[in-house]
């Protein structure tokens, strides 16, 4: 008996009796479609930011204190040191950050705030980010030097004060240690966190950028927490980092205080976090891909007693163990396979559901679709054997006399 | 033909042992249509099952065109069912999903023949068996006797060395028993070996040659002197 023919009639005893064949599937349709949903996810989301990555330029350093706990005051870093930084052949722009906490925004009704974060910057901070202009412009070097009172904020942040977000020209009050700042918005952005923020705008602070000056004033400090550094080559990115440090450490007369991070290092970091929670969301569904595949045994046991007279009409016939056998396996693997099919669709659309939540597309690569092809086939393979072989060894005459 | 020589057959049912055929003898020459007759458990399915290869002696000889098949391992016995043999049974043992056609291509499936020619091939014998009307049919859709002439152009389809049937009349009224036995006398006339089980007189004597069994043994063979003859030509 030929493949072709024992695929036919596999495909024609799964398709006689759907409803079984459904309900025997859904163990491996759960089981494949958790894998798919959480790896398109989980890829899409590696995409998405090695996306942002990609825009913030993967040629970008933060350089800041080690432990700043520990950092005595001619540790810390300065505006000097900006043109110490900028110095370096490398080097293309700087920005200074602090980042002020502790602040609250006054929303629309003058009674309602919302906890905000003030990042103060320089005009280069354009340079280094990805920033997704909606309205208006950024910083310039003039409203960096007279400290001026502006601010950029984001949509979702513009939409909670005015109810529109086209503000630009408008006060914002920007309530710090008690005291409440008017700030003039020269710039809307898009949030970059798009409306998966705006779903918890209790949890998620809003972000406003200010020139740094600004910033340090409302907070009485000079403090720099860190610098952001876009460099030309980001071949060079370990010499650059080590010779910036040295650059630093002779003008602070220290050693080892600072710290540079790369983004392609915190991307890796990421992209590893991400690899395990993949894997281990796969080892969850794994386990659900075994019961399934439990149950399709169980159903084949069952198939194989209630056709136990087919068996032996068929051996009557002619037909050695080995075809008995292989038919049998097929209808395993053509239910898993179907099963696994099914569950590939299933699983896309819950990703595109759930990457519609959090604002990414969901990726299903050709790869992993034929791993869970194979998958399945192997676990109707696995778990058809048993059934398969009872099957093929049954005897003739005694399987004929089954009623 | 078939050559069987103090064949024997033991059943072990837990602690008692069922004689099913004690030292059996027979030979059946080609183009014989021999009937074998006996009451209820004198072991003529068993001998059948034997002579069918669907079964192992317990000790004996059987030679099939001149092959000892007591010392032949499975494969090789379901290529001799296959080939060599056909079977037609009590019960008809047709698969209930697949159609007329489908079931007479079967035993073709298993020969590895090609499509087109297993389908050319299984319309000529249900064609020979009077059903080229039905053969898009399933089994639940035919008449016991139409079903019955199925399972022969299915045993026929390989074209066997030697018809088996065990009852093929059994489920079947007395006018369908007719048909069938018209058939087998035709196949015969063309030149087909058939042995066939009947416990009923009237059947036996459409044969050539009676054989009788009891408690596993053979008690009578005889040839028929004047066979029967179905009123009509069926073929
Ligand atoms: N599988 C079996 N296990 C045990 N005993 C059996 C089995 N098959 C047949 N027998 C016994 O063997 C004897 C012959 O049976 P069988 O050949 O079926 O008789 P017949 O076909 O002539 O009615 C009977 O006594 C029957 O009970
Ligand atoms: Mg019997």
């Amino acid at each position: 008996m030929n493949l072709i023919e024992s695929v036919k009639s596999a495909f024609r005893s799964v398709f006689s009796n759907k409803m079984r064949s459904f309900l025997t599937m859904l163990g491996i349709i759960i089981g494949i479609s958790s894998v798919i949903m959480i790896t398109s996810v989980g890829q899409g989301s590696q995409v998405a930011l090695t996306g942002e990555f990609d825009k913030l330029g993967v040629n970008m350093l933060t350089i800041s204190l080690k432990d700043p706990s520990k950092a005595t005051s001619r540790d810390q870093l300065t505006m000097e040191d900006i043109e110490i930084i900028k110095n370096h052949p490398q080097v293309t722009s700087v920005t200074p950050l602090y980042q002020g906490g502790n602040a609250q925004i006054q929303l629309r009704n003058p009674k309602e705030y919302r906890s905000s974060i003030l990042i103060g910057v320089n005009e280069s901070y354009k340079d280094i980010s990805a920033l997704d202009f909606l309205y208006g412009r950024f910083l310039i070097d003039t409203d960096v030097k007279m400290k001026s009172k502006v601010a950029i904020i984001d949509d979702g942040l513009a939409k909670e004060i005015f109810g529109y977000d086209d503000v630009i020209g408008q006060q914002v009050y920007v309530q710090v240690k008690q005291v409440k700042h008017p700030f003039t918005v020269i710039g809307v952005i898009k949030n970059p966190m798009g409306d998966f923020a705006s779903l918890f705008p209790d949890q998620i602070p809003a972000m406003l950028y200010m020139p740094i000056g600004a910033v340090h004033d409302l907070y009485g400090t000079n403090q720099i927490q860190n610098f952001a550094v876009a460099i030309q080559d980001k071949d060079r990115i370990n010499d650059t980092s080590l010779e910036l440090t040295k650059m630093l450490e002779k003008k602070h007369r220290n050693e080892n205080q600072y710290y540079v991070q790369s983004a392609t290092e915190s991307l890796d970091v990421i992209n590893k976090v991400l690899g395990y929670f993949t894997a281990f969301i796969s080892f969850v569904a794994g386990i659900s891909l075994l019961v399934g595949g439990i149950g399709v045994m169980n159903i084949m046991l069952v198939t194989v007693t209630e056709r136990t007279r087919e068996i032996g009409i068929r051996k009557s016939l002619g037909a050695k163990n080995k075809d008995i056998r292989i038919q049998f396996l097929i209808e395993a693997m053509i239910l898993t396979i179907i099963g696994g099919l099914i569950g590939i669709g299933f699983g896309y659309l819950g990703g595109l559901g759930i990457g519609s939540l959090m604002k990414i597309t969901p990726k299903v690569s050709l790869v992993v679709v034929l791993l869970t092809v194979t998958l399945s086939s192997m676990i109707g393979i696995i778990f058809g054997v048993y059934p398969a072989n009872k099957a093929a060894k049954l005897d003739p005459i005694e399987a004929l006399r089954y009623e | 033909m078939i050559t069987i020589k103090k064949l024997t057959k033991v059943y072990q049912n837990g602690q008692f042992q069922v004689e099913a055929l004690r030292s059996v003898n027979l030979t059946v020459e080609a183009k014989e249509f021999v009937s074998i007759m006996g009451p209820s458990g004198s072991g003529k399915s068993t001998m059948m099952n034997i002579i069918g290869c669907l079964d192992r002696s317990t000790s004996g000889e059987y030679y099939l065109d001149e092959v000892s098949i007591s010392s032949l391992k499975d494969d090789a016995l379901a290529d001799i069912r296959n080939k060599k043999i056909g079977f037609v049974f009590q019960s008809f043992n047709l698969l209930p999903k697949l159609t007329a056609l489908e079931n007479v291509e079967l035993p073709m499936v298993y020969a590895g023949i090609g499509a087109k020619e297993r389908k050319d091939r299984a319309m000529d014998a249900l064609k020979k068996v009077g059903l080229e009307e039905r053969v898009y049919h399933k089994p639940n859709e035919l008449s016991g006797g139409q079903r019955q002439r199925v399972a022969i152009a299915r045993a026929l389809v390989n074209e066997p060395s030697i018809l088996l049937a065990d009852e093929p009349t059994g489920n079947l009224d007395s006018r369908s028993g007719e048909e069938i036995m018209g058939i087998f006398q035709d196949l015969n006339q063309e030149g087909a070996t058939i042995v066939m089980v009947t416990h009923e007189p009237e059947i036996a004597a459409y044969t050539k040659r009676i054989v009788t069994f009891r408690d596993g043994e053979i008690i009578s063979d005889e040839l028929v002197e004047n066979p029967l003859s179905t009123r009509r030509n069926f073929l």
